[in-house]
């Protein structure tokens, strides 16, 4: 097995740059039965659990072999098998189209990537994401200079942080919410993490 | 909405709880608990940790803060505002600042990006008549115009032949440092560990550590020194003008080597070629030195050198090459 802490910086510097194409990928070839969230957790965890067993050569053809994989078993799951699909799937050709090229000039520039992701988050969210990342803040100053209470701090740095990765791997930077529901299970979730730290 | 959603939401509350200052190892279990419950929560706290990282540099938009403000404390953290107040007095002249708020950067247009691959090499001509040398897997921003001259070396190494111009200073910002100069020749490279190593062949260059608290003064190295610079250190040394062509020899795709280590070599060669030379350092033939001109890109003639002159066992294993003893 390969050391976790070796897999991990492969999986940032290798796979996360990715992302944007992998997400295409899925998009264009995918039934657009699963929510991408889902099917972009199955196919990193899938990508994880086989570097474990030892890091392929080249990042790219593998994760979209095995994205290409999961299509095809996502297909054969589901009820209604065309035919037609399972063929144009098997013979996709897997070396796929690389990034358009104003994601590439924008990814050279990462800070004005950055501040793009910056403009499109909700006013308070970007008030603390700036007070913490550009001026250095710490939490407690950062809560001290808004009046507000840390822990809404937290809260609106973890949102601000999904949104400005999301926009930085490629997506739009958008964060759908949970319906109720499943607010009360992460709810719930999260006071036992809190009991146990 | 999903799962996954949940999964992330909850990698994104771990991150953010992590850098507060009171941060303990009841909660670094805690986290490391969660992490090794799936892999599906290890995947999305890599997403975010990738994210954390990347939002680093923010750091560099701050303006100069007035003196008299929030009590801050000298932590690290803030090291990065002094690397953004040289970045800023550039800027401030090129885009419109509107007080009070955060600058927005226009598209400026007039910034151009360059890179090299692996063994690759690259000559670019710049407006103002100055010349770069792109080295090996190099990768560097140029902005030139009516009023400044500013480079940005991300990685990598460089050599310049800056055109002389009073009215506007070569500015060269290369990690904490930044590099100031007139009208010269000289190498700029950075290493591992943020090391930073300029090579003068002619005229004279500044070499200012930006992260420093107070006034440390400024290193100057001019033609035929080698400056180092660490942190906020600068060792600047005279050498010999074959040194300083050693330093160079690159730029006819050379690799010069004097009663250099074997182990150092290898590593020099590795810079440039995809195939890769692995030696154990720990062995006593890593300490073997030797001397001599190599073409950059040859890396089987020196391998066969070494097998021939030095009696050194070579496998060549497709992406890479072991030598041993």
């Amino acid at each position: 097995m390969v050391d976790v802490r070796l897999v991990d910086e492969w999986f940032m510097r290798e796979v996360l740059p990715l992302e944007a194409a992998l997400m295409r990928f899925l998009r264009n070839n995918g039934r657009g039965e699963s929510d991408p969230a889902d099917l972009r957790q199955e196919l990193y965890v899938q990508l994880y659990e086989a570097a474990r067993r030892g890091l392929p050569t080249c990042a790219r053809a593998f994760a979209f072999r095995v994205a290409r994989n999961l299509l095809i078993n996502q297909l054969r799951r589901s009820r209604v098998v065309s035919m037609e699909a399972m063929a144009d799937l098997e013979t996709l050709n897997i070396a796929v189209t690389t990034i358009t090229p104003e994601q590439e000039a924008a990814a050279r520039n990462e800070l004005r990537r950055l501040q793009a992701g910056l403009r499109c988050l909700p006013a308070k969210c970007r008030e603390v994401v700036e007070l913490r990342r550009i001026d250095g803040l710490s939490q407690t100053e950062v809560a001290t200079r808004l009046g507000v209470c840390e822990s809404t701090v937290e809260k609106q740095l973890a949102y601000g942080l999904r949104a400005l990765t999301d926009f930085m791997l490629g997506g739009d930077g958008k964060i759908r919410r949970a319906p109720a529901t499943l607010r009360k299970k992460a709810e719930a979730v999260r006071l036992q993490e809190e009991a146990v730290s | 909405m999903s799962g996954a959603e949940e999964i992330e939401a909850a990698a994104a509350r771990w991150r953010v709880r992590r850098d507060r200052g009171d941060w303990s190892e009841d909660d670094q279990r805690a986290l490391t608990a969660w992490l090794n419950a799936s892999t599906a929560h290890r995947v999305a706290w890599l997403r975010m940790e990738y994210g954390w990282r990347r939002s680093h540099r923010l750091a560099a938009l701050r303006l100069p803060m007035p003196q008299s403000s929030i009590g801050e404390t000298h932590d690290t953290r803030r090291a990065c505002h002094r690397y953004a107040t040289g970045v800023m007095a550039l800027a401030a002249t090129l885009v419109a600042v509107a007080v009070g708020t955060w600058i927005v950067w226009q598209d400026i247009g007039a910034v151009h990006h360059y890179e090299t691959e692996i063994g690759g090499h690259r000559v670019v001509p710049l407006r103002d008549g100055s010349r770069l040398e792109l080295n090996t897997d190099t990768r560097l921003s140029a902005e030139i115009d009516d009023r400044a001259r500013t480079v940005w070396l991300d990685q990598g190494e460089a050599y310049f032949e800056v055109a002389h111009d009073a009215s506007r200073p070569f500015v060269i910002h290369a990690g904490k440092h930044r590099i100031v100069v007139l009208g010269t020749r000289f190498s700029v490279r950075r290493s591992d560990h943020d090391l930073l190593e300029v090579a003068v062949a002619d005229g004279r260059v500044r070499i200012d550590a930006l992260d420093v608290a107070g006034t440390e003064a400024p290193a100057i190295a001019v033609r035929g020194e080698v400056a180092v610079a660490a942190a906020a250190s600068t060792l600047v040394t005279p050498v010999s003008p074959e040194r300083v062509d050693r330093e160079l020899a690159w730029r006819r795709g050379v690799l010069i080597f004097d009663n250099t280590t074997l182990a150092d070599a290898v590593r020099e060669f590795n810079r440039y070629n995809r195939q890769q030379l692995m030696i154990d350092d720990t062995v006593a033939v890593a300490r073997t030195r030797i001397s001599g001109s190599f073409e950059a890109a040859n890396v089987q003639a020196f391998v066969r050198l070494l097998h021939s002159a030095y009696g050194l066992r070579v496998e060549d294993r497709g992406d890479r090459i072991d030598i041993a003893g």
